[in-house]
């Protein structure tokens, strides 16, 4: 197999050419930045192809990917089933052997909530996510995903990094090392995790694996006390003052330069000055753009975060969720605004109890309930402000998650696993609006054609088409193989491109 | 045979995807006029140069005539009917019709076809597309022992070999560093702390010969040498102290294996031991706590809990979570000691080496009957053998008494057959009722039945649950305390008659849990009177579960006088139920179901056995029974064993059985088509790499062979001295940690995809030596650092950058960035707050929330200033879902994946962890006031601080910026400076 790909690279950081040296160490930055501020912005020739070039024309600049951890069920949100409805009650029987991660096979189970029309093209939306009515002609949504496995850590590294097993970069990890950074004071790629907590896996459904590390995921929390971590001196550092703070750069400056004056042609010593200055100019852009205050009554109300934080009842609501993951998607909207790359929001932690995640095996309007309807509440806001913006058009919107969960019901009120078919959606970035791609069967138990489900890789192909990367040039070498995103499936979805 | 000649038909089919060159010129065959322009018209797009669908290609004739991976041969010469190739090209078979897109091929062409096959397939050799010899690669030959170039200058033999290299590119070797750069250089690589000035001021001073060997025997000598080095070796094999995936629970015994690995590198422990112990040191050496702590290599790397403990094997999703495992466990295997990417052989054939997919499964096989595990064993080596000994003596007796009963069982006929093969597993799927959860143990439960009409109760049973969660197994939900009571009323507020019969044993006192032994009220005469239609049992202190209280029963029994369970199959009613069918339901209470006592059936079945035996077998048996009874009590005697996360036979129930119910029988293992658990083709037999043939590439086992067996022989396969891989591998890796990069540069990948190596002919010779000379790591060692390729200047040459900017050459020494672990260490030394304290459980530097479910490793919440963090880095506890955030920002390695060689960058955040957590400001202060404490006035302490932090004392030029920095913003802020120089984080 031939390495024609720009983004090729071996590891050995002996062996590197400058550009390669710079694109590879060039920072949470990107290479082109750092190489702009080396006095580099022009790769020289007989270095071949740029990295960063793209492979094609972009439709899409920058991605949010909305992640529900423990697995939304396509049944009770998105895919109307009218079937179940009439069959509500009935003995489930799906025609073949079924296995289901517990064994949950009782009774059909009628979506949860009403589902009705929206939008000119009229698709079916649950109640409880009737928001995102308001938007739907711009949605294009895939009925007929299918999963690798119903365990939640495989499944949710599947859908994160193109892969079942840890150890492999998350996408929006692939994005940054492809198409390096539009900011030089924020990072590329930026995870806001949920509130309560990591969902499976941890830091491993977003970290670089074996690309160079500046391209992990950077985590942010908003609103927390923290929400960058060592942005700041930690409170065990009261020595530090403002003052001291701008004479340690400067005598650090001095110092380093001193020494890389006497070893001549090493490059990181270089970039790591550099590096310095970059941290402080990401000192005073992160904390302004994670200032949400900022923001005019108009479009905090237009998010519902007019009202500002509250005391919430322990037990799990719809108002406090909307809070929280609509100030995620504000958060989202202002980082991509500075430039950030990409955006993975989450919406739910790990499977403990209480449930604070979509993994409803014991009761789908308990814990549904409240996550869809702030899910709703804050992703129709964002959608509906990316557009006010101009945003919109060069922003690619996912809507994922593990996998869907059973048409029959489980203890009565809850849903098993279905790693057979669920819904993904997507919007923005030159995809098509309005448009459904692959349907679920009458039950929402398998694509309804079986033949021709939609994988993951087909979305992480279109989602990298649509940035201008070609996913089968986009390559890595680790461990003896040319690693890509999409393993070595995955075919750009061209229906729903607009 | 059969199976040899198998393995070399599959090692011809994967030569497909080698680039081959255009075919021979000019026809003269039939074939040549006919069929092969058909064949290229139709199917050389798919199956020729460009692409090699299914490793198989129609214009190399060895792979056409025998490839074809699950349905090869496609072409069977002579007989066209039964030709695969025939079926796809007919569309007979309509899933598989080729080709699979365009135009069919023609009625004439598929005769023209049809015709060629019947009449012998005939292909001339000179038809055919040459390919490459897939076995004429560099690391699959013999290693050689050549001798180094003679150069008059190069007194030693690694200079011999660099220099002339150099001198063929028009290079040459950098003049030596100086002293104290060289002996930091030394300190680093060989203990990953930095020198005291005293330390370095004493060598500096020192200039007799020997002065450097002296320092590299003191250092090679040092503790401190084996704590650096293992973090290296546990880079590669990605060792963790949690599972990884969902549910990252702690693995509390993981770290007597890296503790194991200290412990061999510090002893050098002769490399090929090394290598068998980790494969199979419980085969080998059993008789040695380090063959069992070895065994932590397997199951080093992460484990999918919830695959694994929730969902059984006989599941789809159960069967990817042991795939996928042991897929972990070969790759770490010929990954870490073969430097081969086995792995890639898992859904094809190797796409690029000599690896066809039956190699990566047999060995899969090799590990087939394991588990990641807990493993008893005894770290005092005295006590450790007499252990193995009792257990060999108790497994003599066990076969013995079972060879006993094994004659026995058939006179005992149809009884013992009936109870042995009563259903009563402890693992019944109906598990029983299960109240809902509550907070304190003190909430009040109860579950009633109805017996549809007033019953005179004889006595009331209660059977206990069986349920793996939280490991409380049997006794499930058992109440501490409850009481029993009848009434024909269902609300049971008129009419209530208590059973007294056991009330203050059930009611007053704790019960103690009775595992699966039934509890009965035993029908006394105080109970005889009772009737009611309802039987309630209500408890009023709950069973603990896991933060939480629950009730639980298998089984509710009401018999009345005549005997009879007048429950069974009757409805059941309860305060709250959690119904999570088939598992939990209340109409589990009365279904029949329910766990048997283990210990019931045993004494049953030996009544059975013995009523058949005669004097003499009886005197036999008891004879046997009473010397398993007395090693049993002498095993008993011995301390409470240790224990070491390690590969194993797992005696497990529910959905994580593992083998041991099987006796640790190895579970078969098939070729998967496109690695799909799905789809299992042939079983395959344990063996290793085909492309080698010093050694069968399948084991000469027989098939009844243990497990262990199968280990061994890969433990032996791979430490043969003839293996050319393995000797390579290692003393790559060695090299590649002293200079940065190795012989060659991709030291997990020897194959086609990987680099070549530099210097070939140094790599052999030090691989020779390496093997030869009893594989001792710490000759190799000095052999390397002693050379002057080692010692040279690590400065930049303008001239020499042109010809070779990467410096594979070795021109100079390469400039290092330290190590997430280094800095952390060097951190602590110079502050002088490193605790050198070695071994034991790992140093946590987070607060853990949430334990019981999925654990939430919080770093924010620990206290920088805990002491207990001072220990050096290699002894963090390594978590995986959450990787230690300061260090995964200075490129630690990923303990989720293999790592041969770390990634290096220099990024902002990487910048922002040095300056700002609070590791570095809390020990910033720690180093300030310690050079206060050594020196009376600031300029002397800047200067201290600068010589401890760099191993030399400022020049006159920094020390006066320095100085006035400190006076300015205080001590601290100055040795936070310090930290975060440059020359703190790269060694010259």
């Amino acid at each position: 197999m031939a390495h024609e790909s720009p983004f090729h690279q071996r590891q050995t950081p002996g062996q590197l050419t400058r550009r390669e040296f710079l694109w590879q160490s060039g920072g949470g930055l990107g290479g082109l930045a750092l190489a702009a501020m080396l006095g580099q912005d022009q790769v020289r020739a007989e270095d071949g192809p740029s990295p960063g070039q793209l492979h094609h024309p972009a439709k899409a600049r920058r991605v949010v990917q909305f992640f529900m951890a423990g697995a939304a069920s396509h049944l009770d949100l998105f895919d109307y089933k009218p079937e179940l409805i009439k069959r509500h009650g009935q003995p489930s029987d799906f025609g073949e052997p079924v296995e289901a991660f517990q064994d949950g096979l009782g009774p059909w189970l009628r979506p949860l909530w009403d589902f009705k029309p929206y939008g000119q093209s009229g698709k079916m939306l649950s109640d409880i996510v009737a928001p995102l009515g308001a938007v739907v002609d711009d949605l294009a949504f895939v009925h007929n995903m299918v999963g690798k496995s119903g365990v939640h850590s495989a499944a949710t590294l599947l859908q994160t990094t193109g892969f079942q097993l840890p150890g492999f970069p998350g996408a929006g990890c692939w994005a940054g090392y492809g198409l390096g950074s539009m900011n030089d004071n924020l990072p590329t790629f930026v995870v806001l995790p949920d509130h309560r907590g990591f969902a499976s896996n941890g830091v491993k459904n977003w970290d670089a694996a074996f690309l160079p590390s500046q391209h992990s995921g950077t985590i942010i929390r908003p609103g927390a006390e923290v929400p960058i971590a060592d942005l700041f001196p930690h409170p065990s550092g009261k020595f530090i003052t403002p003052a001291s703070e701008a004479a340690a750069q400067q005598l650090m400056a001095g110092m380093n330069r001193a020494h890389a004056a006497t070893r001549e042609g090493d490059q990181r010593l270089d970039a790591r000055i550099r590096s310095y200055e970059l941290a402080a100019r990401m000192q005073l852009a992160a904390p302004e753009a994670l200032d949400l205050k900022a923001e005019p009554d108009h479009v905090l109300k237009l998010y519902g975060l007019d009202r500002g934080p509250q005391a919430w009842p322990k037990e799990i609501n719809p108002e406090e969720e909307a809070y929280h993951f609509s100030s995620k998607c504000l958060t989202a909207r202002r980082l991509l605004e500075r430039g950030v790359r990409f955006v993975q929001v989450w919406s739910g932690n790990d499977n403990s109890f209480p449930r604070r995640n979509w993994d409803s095996h014991e009761d789908v309007q308990r814990d549904h309930g409240p996550l869809a309807h702030g899910m709703a509440c804050g992703i129709a806001a964002f959608i509906k402000d990316l557009k006010q913006r101009g945003l919109f058009d060069d922003t690619l919107i996912l809507w994922t998650t593990e996998f869907g969960r059973m048409p029959s019901s489980q203890g009565g009120k809850g849903r098993d696993h279905n790693p057979y078919v669920f819904t993904n959606w997507l919007g923005g970035g030159g995809i098509k609006g309005g448009v459904t791609h692959g349907e679920s069967d009458h039950w929402g138990y398998k694509p309804l054609e079986r033949a021709h489900p939609t994988l993951v890789h087909d979305i992480h192909a279109t989602l990298l088409h649509q940035l201008g990367l070609d996913h089968t040039r986009l390559t890595f070498r680790h461990n003896g193989v040319d690693r890509r995103l999409t393993d070595v499936h995955g075919h750009v979805i061209h229906p729903l491109l607009a | 045979m059969k199976s040899l000649r198998q393995i070399s038909m599959a090692t011809a089919a994967w030569i497909a995807v080698l680039q081959g060159m255009l075919p021979m010129a000019g026809a003269a065959s039939p074939f040549e006029d006919t069929v092969r322009p058909i064949l290229e018209k139709n199917c050389c797009s798919c199956h020729g140069p460009e692409k090699q669908k299914s490793g198989y290609r129609l214009d190399v004739k060895s792979i056409a005539l025998t490839g074809g991976e699950g349905h090869a041969p496609n072409i069977i010469p002579g007989n066209a009917a039964a030709s695969p190739l025939m079926k796809f090209i007919t569309g007979a078979d309509k899933d598989l019709i080729m080709p699979p897109k365009g135009q069919p091929l023609s009625p004439a062409e598929i005769e023209t076809v049809r015709a060629w096959i019947e009449d012998g397939a005939p292909w001339p050799d000179s038809a055919s597309v040459p390919v490459n010899d897939p076995l004429d690669w560099w690391s699959l030959k013999p290693i050689t022992k050549p001798a180094p170039p003679t150069l008059p200058l190069a007194a030693h033999p690694i200079d011999a070999f660099i220099q002339a290299k150099l001198a063929e590119n028009g290079l040459a070797p950098s003049p030596e560093a100086d002293a104290r750069t060289l002996g930091r250089r030394l300190y680093f690589d060989l203990t990953g702390l930095p020198p005291s000035p005293e330390e370095i001021g004493a060598f500096a001073a020192d200039s007799s010969p020997e002065a450097y060997a002296r320092l590299v025997d003191r250092l090679l000598a040092s503790p401190r040498y084996g704590e650096r080095w293992s973090r290296h070796w546990l880079d590669v094999v990605h060792y963790g102290d949690t599972h990884g995936y969902d549910k990252d629970k702690i693995r509390p015994n993981a770290w007597p294996y890296r503790d194991y690995v200290i412990r061999a590198l510090n002893a050098d422990k002769p490399y090929a031991r090394f290598v068998q112990e980790q494969i199979a040191g419980d085969i080998l050496f059993p008789d040695s706590p380090d063959g069992i702590e070895a065994l932590g290599f397997i199951s080093a790397g992460p484990w999918d809990f919830i695959g694994h403990a929730e969902v059984p094997e006989t599941k789809t999703d159960g069967k990817i979570a042991r795939h996928l495992d042991r897929d972990d466990m070969v790759a770490n295997a010929m990954g870490t000691f073969a430097s081969q990417t086995v792995h890639c052989a898992q859904c094809h054939h190797h796409k690029f080496d000599p690896i066809p997919q039956e190699d990566y499964y047999s060995l899969q096989a090799v590990f087939s009957a394991l588990d990641r595990t807990e493993r008893k064993y005894y770290r005092d080596g005295a006590v450790h053998a007499r252990y193995q000994n009792l257990l060999r003596q108790q497994k003599q007796d066990v076969e013995a008494l079972a060879a006993l009963d094994a004659s026995l069982r058939t006179k005992a006929g149809g009884a013992l057959a009936a109870l042995e093969s009563d259903d009563k597993t402890v693992s019944i799927p109906a598990h029983g009722y299960h109240s809902a959860m509550a907070a304190t143990e003190g909430d009040v439960k109860w579950v009633q039945v109805d017996l549809g009409q007033p019953v005179r109760i004889g006595r009331v049973s209660l059977l206990p649950c069986h349920d793996d969660f939280n490991g409380i197994g049997a006794g499930f939900g058992f109440p501490l305390r409850f009481r029993i009571e009848a009434s024909d009323d269902p609300e049971f507020l008129a009419g209530v008659q208590l059973l007294p019969q056991h009330h203050g044993l059930t009611f007053n006192a704790d019960f103690k849990n009775p595992g699966l032994t039934r509890f009965d009220t035993d029908g006394g005469k105080e109970e005889a009177g009772i009737t009611g239609r309802y039987v309630r049992v209500t408890a009023v202190k709950l069973a603990p579960r896991q933060g939480d209280f629950i009730f639980a029963l298998a089984e509710l029994q009401v018999f009345d006088r005549a005997g009879k369970n007048a429950a069974q199959g009757r409805p059941v009613m309860a305060l709250d139920s959690i119904e999570a069918p088939p598992r939990w339901q209340k109409t589990n209470l009365t279904d029949g179901l329910a766990p048997a006592d283990p210990a019931a059936l045993q004494r049953e079945r030996e009544a059975l056995l013995l009523a058949v035996a005669d004097e003499a077998t009886k005197a036999q048996r008891m004879a046997l029974v009473a010397s398993t009874a007395s090693l049993a009590a002498e095993l008993k005697s011995l301390p409470a064993p240790d224990s070491v996360y390690a590969g194993g036979i797992h005696q497990g129930t529910d959905a994580f059985k593992g083998t041991g119910a099987s006796g640790g029988q190895p579970r078969p293992v098939f070729l998967l088509a496109r690695g799909q658990v799905t789809h299992p083709g042939r079983e395959v037999r344990a063996g290793a790499l085909s492309a080698l043939t010093f050694a069968p590439a399948r084991f000469p086992l027989p098939p009844d062979a243990p497990e262990g067996a199968r280990r061994a022989a890969l433990a032996h396969w791979l430490t043969d001295p003839r293996n050319p891989l393995v000797w390579r591998s290692i003393v790559n890796r060695v090299w590649q940690y002293h200079f940065g990069h190795g012989l060659v540069a991709t030291p997990g990948d020897f194959g086609r995809n990987g680099a070549l190596p530099s210097h070939p002919a140094l790599l052999d010779w030090l691989a020779a030596g390496f093997r030869d000379g009893g594989g001792s790591l710490k000759t190799l060692h000095r052999q390397i650092v002693t050379s002057a390729t080692y010692r040279q200047a690590a400065m930049g040459n303008a001239a020499a950058e042109k010809i070779d900017s990467g410096n594979t050459l070795l021109w100079r020494q390469n400039r290092r960035k330290l190590e997430a672990e280094a800095v952390r260490d060097a951190v602590l030394a110079v502050s002088g707050k490193l605790d050198l304290t070695m071994g034991g459980p790992g140093w946590q530097d987070f607060v853990i929330e949430r334990p019981e479910h999925s654990p939430h490793y919080q770093y924010g919440l620990a206290d920088p200033g805990d002491p207990k963090a001072w220990r050096r880095s290699i002894y963090r506890c390594i978590v995986r879902s959450q990787t230690q955030p300061w260090m995964t920002s200075l490129d630690c390695a990923d303990p989720s994946m293999r790592v041969d060689q770390r990634n290096e960058s220099l990024s902002p955040l990487q910048a922002l962890a040095l300056l700002n957590n609070g590791f570095i400001l809390t020990q910033a202060q720690h180093f300030a006031e310690r050079v206060q404490q050594e020196r009376p006035d600031l300029p002397g302490q800047v200067s201290r601080a600068h010589e401890l932090a760099f191993g030399r004392p400022p020049d006159a030029t920094a020390l006066a910026p320095l100085v006035d920095f400190a006076k300015a913003n205080g001590l601290p802020a100055m040795c936070r400076v310090l930290f975060n120089l440059n020359e703190f984080t790269f060694t010259d």
